[in-house]
């Protein structure tokens, strides 16, 4: 596909440094720092949804015993994370699992774009980790009642789903364990602002994505 | 001393535009409104993300939900936004002995005094509307993981406050940004996960003296408590 030049979501763009204190950058270049220091087994990488689960007692429970780095960044979006990835954060490292959870910030993009974006970031991931295998985490629903961004993520999973079945090397995994209610509410006891969960709501997406995540690193290597 | 008037735009009270179409901060907002009807707190934290995530952790379930506080932060909002909420509902049908006020470090259109001045803006509608209460007001922390312009902005909002909150009479200033500094003036990320919002560890560092203080408040004046409740 040689979509990249027409999708934004799909070209690898660094952040700007829009209020003056180069956080980004200086997140980025903490992660290239530690994939030289450390030897990991699982990276996740993603958005504040990724990097918020550092924070929870539940990563140290179920995730730092699995040897995992995270390499999650507030605001981004498919873009921010295929630049950083082409850019050092999957350099000198050789996990067995990538965890892939991003998507919901990609504002102004149509599903179909974001969609591309996450593909080629999955392929991007098999060109430089060959033995790793790629998890997509399907994009949560948001906002407390039904609106654009729920139909938005929704496609978005949908088209990623199809376009993973057809590959051995990454695959797609649903965490969402239900957060919409009959009435089509979301509760702010699973995400406090409607977008980002609570420790309530990341015990419901950990638990059985560290099961997944399990059973891959279990599996007896290929080759 | 500047402070309130629409010659200070950070004065303005404004609503946050629903830009990416899920409605979340009004949903926020709205929330709040309502737990103002079911709530009797005795502290009332209202700022931004800072406040915010301070709720998520465990911090909060051990030294604040006991004072019966209520947490009215929302990531994002700049003084102006604060106003607003303040202004349309967030202060209805509550009498807290308390208010924490941790807001600013989002102005980014608004100059340092702006900024203080938006805050001050912000303490005085708190001590007109609750005349009772204590406000205390957090100072900006540090931001960034080295030396920026942002953390010389941040650290002369705090410079002006401590000259201009005096003249409240209410209110207090308690600012821990020092603790967050090393030596060589980098800031960790085992404090702030991304340099500017707080790790468990970070918040723990501010946790005490603002428990501390508000544990001092509180524990004043039994008979204006009891004024306040006829």
């Amino acid at each position: 596909m040689s979509a990249e030049a027409s999708n934004p979501a799909a070209t690898p763009t660094p952040c700007e440094d829009s209020q003056g204190d180069g956080r980004w950058m200086s997140q980025h270049v903490r992660f290239v720092s530690e994939c030289k220091e450390r030897e990991p087994d699982v990276v996740f990488v993603g958005d504040s949804l990724v990097q918020l689960m550092h924070q929870f007692g539940i990563w140290r429970q179920l995730f730092s015993p699995l040897h995992c780095l995270n390499f999650g960044i507030g605001g981004d979006a498919t873009q921010h994370v295929l630049w950083r990835l082409s850019n050092g954060e999957l350099d000198n490292i050789s996990p067995k699992v990538v965890v892939l959870w991003v998507g919901t910030n990609n504002h102004g993009h149509t599903a179909e774009q974001i969609a591309s974006g996450i593909m080629e970031i999955v392929q991007l991931i098999h060109n430089k980790l060959p033995n790793a295998h790629t998890l997509v985490l399907g994009v949560l629903p948001r906002g407390r009642m039904p609106n654009p961004l729920r139909q938005r993520n929704a496609e978005v999973n949908k088209l990623v789903q199809d376009a993973l079945s057809s590959l051995s090397h990454a695959s797609f995994f649903n965490v969402d364990p239900g957060f919409v209610l009959s009435d089509g509410s979301i509760s702010h006891q699973d995400m406090y602002d409607y977008l980002h969960l609570t420790a309530h709501g990341y015990q419901a997406v950990c638990e059985p994505l560290h099961a997944q995540i399990k059973s891959l690193l279990d599996k007896p290597a290929e080759n | 001393m500047m402070s309130g008037g629409d010659l200070n735009p950070a004065a303005v009270p404004l609503p946050v535009e629903d830009r990416q179409g899920d409605g979340r901060w009004m949903s926020q907002h709205t929330r709040f409104v309502q737990e103002c009807k079911d709530g009797e707190p005795e502290v009332l934290f209202v700022g931004d993300s800072m406040v915010q995530l301070m709720e998520q952790y465990e911090i909060w379930k051990e030294m604040f939900s006991p004072l019966h506080a209520l947490n009215f932060g929302l990531a994002g909002d700049t003084t102006c936004n604060v106003l607003w909420r303040l202004q349309n509902g967030e202060l209805e049908n509550i009498r807290p002995k308390v208010v924490v006020l941790w807001v600013g470090t989002n102005n980014h259109d608004h100059t340092a005094e702006q900024v203080a001045g938006g805050i001050v803006a912000i303490a005085q509608l708190l001590t007109n509307r609750l005349p009772k209460a204590k406000i205390v007001v957090l100072g900006l922390l540090p931001r960034g993981e080295q030396p920026n312009p942002l953390r010389e902005k941040n650290a002369t909002v705090n410079r002006l406050l401590r000259s201009w909150l005096p003249r409240l009479g209410q209110a207090l200033f308690l600012d821990v940004s020092n603790e967050f500094l090393h030596s060589d003036g980098s800031i960790s990320s085992q404090d702030m996960f991304d340099y500017l919002h707080l790790t468990p560890t970070g918040y723990n560092t501010l946790a005490k003296p603002l428990s501390d203080l508000l544990l001092q408040i509180l524990e004043e004046t039994p008979e204006e408590r009891r004024a306040s409740l006829v």
